[in-house]
C-alpha cells in the first residue's frame, strides 16, 4: 500500500538529521500560523503564489534560493568542522555514511536550488523592464517553471526528515549510484528531484529566449538592448541546449535502477564512462548558465557607477555569445583522467583555454569601463572589484586545470574544490550579492542599509580567501576531495583556518538576514521616491519602484544604446518630460493555480515514485495532467487595467519625476 | 504595427500562405518526396547493387535530406525574412545536435579503446615481448 | 499623436522610432511569439533524442552475449510503421488548412485520420516490443537493448502524449469552436507531430537500416 514507506524512514536514531527536521517543521508551521493570524494568506496567494507578474516570481525565486542556501550553508560548515575535527586518532561527529550525505546534499542544493533560482529570479525580474516590455512572453509557463522548482526543492528537503539522500556527490556517478551499491531512495530522491525541477528550467529558457528575441519595446533591436539581456539570451539558449542531455542521463539512471536497465551497470554491457560523457555535456554549459548572467550584472553595476556607458558593447555582445557557443566544446575537461587519450585530452584542452580569452576580453571590458569614470563605491562596486580580484586568480586555476598532465595531478583533489568554489563565489555568489543590493529598491521601493551591506561584504570576501585559500595548498600536498577523516595531521592548521573562513561567510549570511530585517525596519529614512535611487541608464529605472504590474503605461520608443539615460539627459537638457501620451486600457493577464496545483501533484508523483508507491504515482500524473487540461479550457485569459489607473498611475510618475528633475536642474 | 497579422492566421512560423491549392500542394509534394526517399532508403539499404561501405553513408544522407524535406514542406521553415529566427534557432539546434553526438561519439570510441584489455586477454601468450 | 511645435530630433515625442531592423516594430503578435516558442521547444526535444541517440551508438556493440539488431529487427514492420507516421504528418497538415478556414467537419475528419494512423503506428511498436521481450530479448538483457528500448520507447512516448494531446484538441476544437488561441494549439501540436515524423527518420535509417545492414 504505500510501498516501501515505512516508519524506519524517519532518522529517529539520527540527532542530527531529527533535530534539524523538527525544528525545520517547526519553523514552518509557526510561521504559517502567524501569516494566517495576521490575516495575509489571501494577499500571499493572489499577489504572489498564483501571480503571473514577472517581478513577483522572480522574488520568489530568490526567496527560494535564500531559503535554500541556509541549508546549503549549513552542510558546508558541518564538513569544514569534520575535516577540522577528525584527524589523527578523531573520527570526528559525522559517520561516513551522514557525511557522504552532506557533501552530496551541499553540491546539489547549492548549484541547483540556490544558484540557479537566483539567477533566474534576476532575468525574471529584470528582462522584461530592461527590454520595455509588460511580461515575460509566456506569464503562465513562468508561475509553473517557478513551483516546478520549489517542488524540486521540497523533495530535496523532505529526504532529511523522510529517508535519506544520495551519498554519491552531487552528480551521482555510476556504479556507486546503482542499485546495486546505493540501494536506499536517497539516490532516488536526488534524481526525482532534478528531473521535477529539470522540466521547469527548460520552459524558463523557452519563455526567456522567446521574450528576448520576439518582445521588446519599438526601436530596441539586439544592438541596443542592455547587456544583461544579452547575457540571460545567452545563458537561456545554453539552458535550452544542455538541459534536455541532464534529462536523459538521469533518466537512463532511473532506468537502471527501478526497471534493472544496463546503462551504466558493470554487468549486462553497461558503460559508466558514459554516464561521465553525458552528465558533462550537461554539467559544463550549467557554469557558463550560472556565470553569464552574473557577468550581465556585473556589466550594469560598472556602467550605473561609473556614470559611463559599458566599454565596449559590441566587444561584450561578441564575446558572450562566444563564451555560449564555446561552452559546449570543452566538456572533456571533467574527466582528462577517465583515459580518452593524448589526442581528445588535448583537444579539450586547448579549447577550455580558449574560452579563457572572451571571459579575458569582458574583464578588460569592465576596467575601462571604470576607469576615467567618476566612481561612485557602493556595496554593488564593492562586489565588482572583489569579483575581479576573486575570480581572475580562480580563472587562472582554471586555465591551469585545463593543462591535462597538471590535471593528471590534480584532479579530484582539494585543488579542485578551491578552483570551483573560487570562480563560482568570486563569479557567481558575488554577483549576486551585487544584483540583490542593486535592484532591492526596485522591487521594493527602499534600498538597503549600506553599512551593514559593507560588512557583509567584508566577510564573504575575506571568508571567502581564509576559507579556500588553504585548500590549493592541502590539494597540492594530495589531499583527495570529500574526505570525512584525515590522516595527515600536519594539515590540521590549514584545515582550521579553513574552518574560520567558513564561520566567517556564516557571519556574513547572518548579517544579511539582519540587513534585511533592519532595512525593512528602518525603510521610511531610505525611500526610493523617484524610481532612480542609483542614475541608472537602463529602462527599468524609469518606472516608480515598484513598478505598477503592467510596469510601463505606455511602452518606451528607444532612441539609442542606452534608451533610458538618453531619455534622462534630455529631459534634463529641456527641462520638461516627454509629451504625455495618449493613455489607453492596458491587457495583462490573469493569476493562476495551475503552477501551485501541477507542482502539488508533481511532488506528490515524485514523492511516489521514490517510495515506490505505484498507485499514488499514477494517480499524480493523472492529477498534474488534469490539472492542465482544465487551465487549457478556461476562456479568461486576460483582464483588463482600466485606463483611468493606467493614467493616475502615470501622472503621479510624470509628477515625482518633474519633482526630480527641477531639484536636478537647481542643483547644476 | 502587425495588424495584418492579426487578422490571418500564420499556417507555420513565419510563412504566410494564401490559397488553399497552395498550401495543399505544399503538402502533398512534401508527401511524394518524402515516400520517394523512404522507399530509396530500404531499397538502398537491402541491395546488393552499391559499393557496401557507402551504404551507411548514402543511409544518412538520404535521411537528412528527408528531414529537410519535412522541415521545408511540413514545418515551412524557409529563408524568407520574417522567418530568420527560426532558421538561426534551427541551425542553433542542429550545432548542438552535432556537437552533443559527434562528441559523445568519439569520446566513447576513444575510452573503449583505451580500456584494459578484458581477463582472457591478459593471457601470457598474447602479450609480446 | 499630437501635431506638437518641431521637437528636437529624440527622446521627447512618441512617433515612431527609425527603422533600424531587427525587432524594431515592438513586441510581436501571439501568433508569432506563441509557435517560436514552440519551436524553441522542439529543439530542445530533438537535443534530448540526440543524447538518446549518441547513448545507442555507443552501446549498439554492447550485447552482453545477447541478440543483436540483425536477430531482432523485421524491416517490413519498420516500412509499414513509417508509411503510418508519414501520412498521419500529412494528414495534419491538411487539418491544420480547413481548420484555418474554419470549417469543422473536414478539420475534425483529418484529426481523426491522424490520430488513427498514429494509433497504428504505436500499435505496431508495442508490438514489437512485446515481442522481443516475450523472446528474451528485453531492455533488462543488455545495456544494447536498454539504449534500443529507450531510443525507440521514448519516441513512441511522445507519440502517446501526442495522441493524448490530439485528442484533448479535437474536444476542445469541438466545444469552442476555432477560436484564436486554438487555432496557435493547433499550430503548435503539428509542428510536434512533424518533429516526430523527423525524429523517426532518423531513428529508422540509424537503428532499422544501418543496424541491420550486411
Amino acid at each position: 500500500m504505500f510501498g516501501k514507506l515505512t516508519w524506519d524512514a524517519i532518522p529517529f536514531n539520527q540527532p542530527i538529521p531529527l533535530i534539524t527536521s523538527l525544528v525545520i517543521l517547526a519553523a514552518i508551521l509557526g510561521i504559517a500560523l502567524w501569516v494566517w493570524r495576521k490575516g495575509w494568506w489571501p494577499y500571499l496567494w493572489n499577489e504572489y503564489i498564483t501571480s503571473t507578474d514577472h517581478k513577483r516570481i522572480g522574488v520568489m525565486y530568490i526567496v527560494l534560493a535564500l531559503l535554500m542556501l541556509v541549508r546549503g550553508f549549513a552542510d558546508a560548515i558541518m564538513m569544514r568542522a569534520q575535516q577540522s575535527l577528525a584527524i589523527g586518532a578523531s573520527q570526528g561527529f559525522l559517520p561516513p555514511e551522514h557525511y557522504n550525505q552532506i557533501f552530496s546534499a551541499h553540491g546539489t542544493i547549492m548549484i541547483f536550488f540556490v544558484a540557479m533560482p537566483f539567477v533566474i529570479g534576476f532575468m525574471n525580474f529584470v528582462v522584461p523592464l530592461q527590454l520595455g516590455v509588460r511580461d515575460v512572453a509566456f506569464p503562465t509557463m513562468n508561475n509553473v517553471s517557478f513551483w516546478l522548482s520549489a517542488s524540486g526543492a521540497l523533495l530535496i528537503n523532505l529526504s532529511l526528515f523522510i529517508g535519506e539522500f544520495a551519498r554519491t556527490g552531487w552528480l551521482g556517478f555510476p556504479p556507486l549510484s546503482e542499485k546495486a551499491f546505493s540501494p536506499g531512495v536517497g539516490v532516488d530522491y536526488y534524481l526525482v528531484a532534478l528531473q521535477v525541477s529539470g522540466v521547469g528550467t527548460v520552459l524558463t529558457a523557452v519563455n526567456f529566449v522567446t521574450t528576448i528575441l520576439k518582445t521588446r519595446a519599438p526601436g530596441m533591436s539586439y544592438m541596443r538592448m542592455p547587456i544583461f539581456c544579452w547575457t540571460a539570451l545567452a545563458s537561456n539558449l545554453i539552458m535550452l541546449a544542455a538541459f534536455p542531455v541532464l534529462t536523459v542521463v538521469l533518466a537512463q539512471l532511473m532506468l537502471d535502477r527501478f526497471l534493472g536497465f544496463h546503462f551504466f551497470t558493470n554487468d549486462g554491457g553497461g558503460n559508466s564512462m558514459l554516464y561521465m560523457n553525458l552528465i558533462w555535456v550537461w554539467g559544463h554549459p550549467e557554469v557558463y548558465i550560472l556565470v553569464l548572467p552574473a557577468f550581465g550584472i556585473y556589466s550594469e553595476v560598472a556602467a550605473t557607477f561609473s556614470g559611463k556607458p559599458l566599454f565596449g558593447y559590441r566587444s561584450m555582445v561578441f564575446a558572450t555569445m562566444a563564451i555560449c557557443i564555446i561552452s559546449y566544446c570543452v566538456w572533456l575537461h571533467h574527466f582528462f583522467t577517465m583515459g580518452a587519450g593524448a589526442n581528445l585530452n588535448a583537444v579539450f584542452g586547448i579549447a577550455s583555454m580558449i574560452i579563457g580569452i572572451p571571459t579575458g576580453v569582458k574583464i578588460y571590458n569592465w576596467l575601462f569601463t571604470l576607469y576615467g569614470g567618476r566612481v561612485r563605491f557602493t556595496v554593488p562596486v564593492y562586489y565588482l572589484i572583489g569579483f575581479m580580484l576573486t575570480f581572475v586568480v580562480g580563472g587562472l586555476t582554471g586555465v591551469l586545470l585545463a593543462i591535462p598532465p597538471i590535471d593528471f595531478v590534480v584532479h579530484n583533489s582539494l585543488f579542485l574544490v578551491a578552483h570551483f568554489h573560487h570562480v563560482i563565489i568570486g563569479g557567481v555568489v558575488f554577483a549576486l550579492m551585487a544584483g540583490y543590493t542593486y535592484w532591492f529598491p526596485k522591487a521594493f521601493g527602499f534600498t538597503l542599509h549600506e553599512g551593514l551591506g559593507k560588512a557583509v561584504f567584508w566577510c564573504w570576501f575575506i571568508g571567502f580567501h581564509l576559507a579556500f585559500m588553504p585548500l590549493y595548498v592541502l590539494g597540492f600536498w594530495g589531499a583527495t576531495r570529500r574526505m570525512q577523516h584525515i590522516s595527515d595531521p600536519t594539515w590540521a592548521p590549514w584545515l582550521n583556518i579553513a574552518f574560520v573562513g567558513a564561520v566567517i561567510i556564516g557571519l556574513g549570511i547572518v548579517l544579511t538576514v539582519v540587513q534585511l530585517l533592519y532595512s525593512i525596519k528602518t525603510r521610511d529614512q531610505r525611500r526610493d521616491v523617484t524610481g532612480d535611487p542609483w542614475d541608472g541608464r537602463t529602462l527599468e529605472w524609469l518606472t516608480l519602484s515598484p513598478p505598477p504590474h503592467y510596469n510601463f503605461a505606455v511602452l518606451p520608443d528607444v532612441h539609442g544604446e542606452e534608451a533610458y539615460w538618453l531619455r534622462k539627459q534630455t529631459a534634463i537638457k529641456q527641462d520638461q518630460l516627454i509629451e504625455e501620451p495618449d493613455y489607453q486600457p492596458i491587457e495583462m493577464p490573469v493569476n493562476t493555480p495551475t503552477g501551485v496545483i501541477v507542482a502539488f501533484f508533481a511532488s506528490l508523483c515524485g514523492f511516489a515514485i521514490i517510495w515506490y508507491i505505484w498507485w499514488l504515482a499514477i494517480l499524480g500524473l493523472i492529477g498534474a495532467f488534469a490539472a492542465f487540461v482544465w487551465y487549457a479550457w478556461r476562456d479568461e485569459h486576460e483582464h483588463i487595467i482600466p485606463v483611468e489607473e493606467v493614467r493616475a498611475n502615470a501622472r503621479e510618475r510624470r509628477r515625482v519625476r518633474m519633482e526630480h528633475l527641477h531639484s536636478l536642474s537647481q542643483s547644476t | 504595427m502587425t495588424n495584418d497579422e492579426r487578422q490571418t492566421i500564420d499556417v507555420a512560423p513565419g510563412e504566410q500562405h494564401d490559397s488553399f491549392l497552395s498550401e495543399t500542394l505544399s503538402y502533398v509534394i512534401g508527401l511524394g518526396l518524402a515516400l520517394l526517399l523512404t522507399g530509396v532508403s530500404f531499397w538502398v539499404a537491402s541491395t546488393s547493387l552499391l559499393w557496401a561501405p557507402g551504404v551507411a553513408t548514402g543511409l544518412v544522407v538520404l535521411a537528412i535530406a528527408q528531414m529537410g524535406i519535412h522541415l521545408v514542406f511540413f514545418l515551412h521553415i524557409t529563408s524568407g525574412p520574417d522567418n530568420a529566427n527560426n532558421v538561426l534557432a534551427l541551425a542553433f539546434g542542429v550545432l548542438i545536435v552535432f556537437l552533443v553526438m559527434i562528441g559523445t561519439i568519439w569520446i566513447m570510441a576513444h575510452m573503449n579503446m583505451n580500456m584494459a584489455p578484458s581477463p582472457d586477454m591478459m593471457d601470457l601468450r598474447m602479450q609480446r615481448g | 499623436m499630437t501635431a506638437g511645435t518641431e521637437a528636437p530630433a529624440i527622446g521627447l515625442t512618441h512617433r515612431a522610432s527609425e527603422d533600424t531592423g531587427h525587432g524594431h516594430r515592438g513586441p510581436e503578435s501571439k501568433s508569432i511569439v506563441v509557435p517560436y516558442g514552440f519551436w524553441l521547444f522542439v529543439l530542445s526535444d530533438m537535443v534530448l533524442f540526440s543524447a538518446l541517440f549518441a547513448s545507442y551508438a555507443t552501446l549498439v556493440g554492447a550485447t552482453d552475449g545477447g541478440p543483436t539488431t540483425s536477430q531482432l529487427f523485421d524491416r517490413n514492420l519498420v516500412a509499414i510503421e513509417t508509411i503510418a507516421l508519414l501520412v498521419s504528418s500529412f494528414v495534419c497538415g491538411l487539418a491544420l488548412i480547413t481548420a484555418k478556414r474554419a470549417n469543422m467537419a473536414w478539420t475534425q475528419f483529418w484529426l481523426l485520420l491522424t490520430g488513427l494512423l498514429g494509433l497504428v503506428f504505436l500499435s505496431i511498436e508495442i508490438y514489437e516490443f512485446g515481442t522481443m521481450i516475450a523472446e528474451g530479448a528485453g531492455p533488462q538483457r543488455s545495456a544494447f537493448l536498454s539504449a534500443f528500448f529507450t531510443l525507440v520507447g521514448c519516441h513512441g512516448l511522445h507519440v502517446t502524449a501526442g495522441l493524448l494531446w490530439l485528442g484533448t484538441m479535437m474536444a476542445q476544437i469541438l466545444a469552442k469552436g476555432f477560436r484564436q488561441h486554438i487555432i496557435r494549439r493547433l499550430l503548435c501540436f503539428s509542428i510536434f507531430w512533424h518533429a516526430l515524423d523527423i525524429i523517426w527518420v532518423a531513428i529508422f535509417t540509424i537503428v532499422y537500416l544501418i543496424g541491420t545492414l550486411p
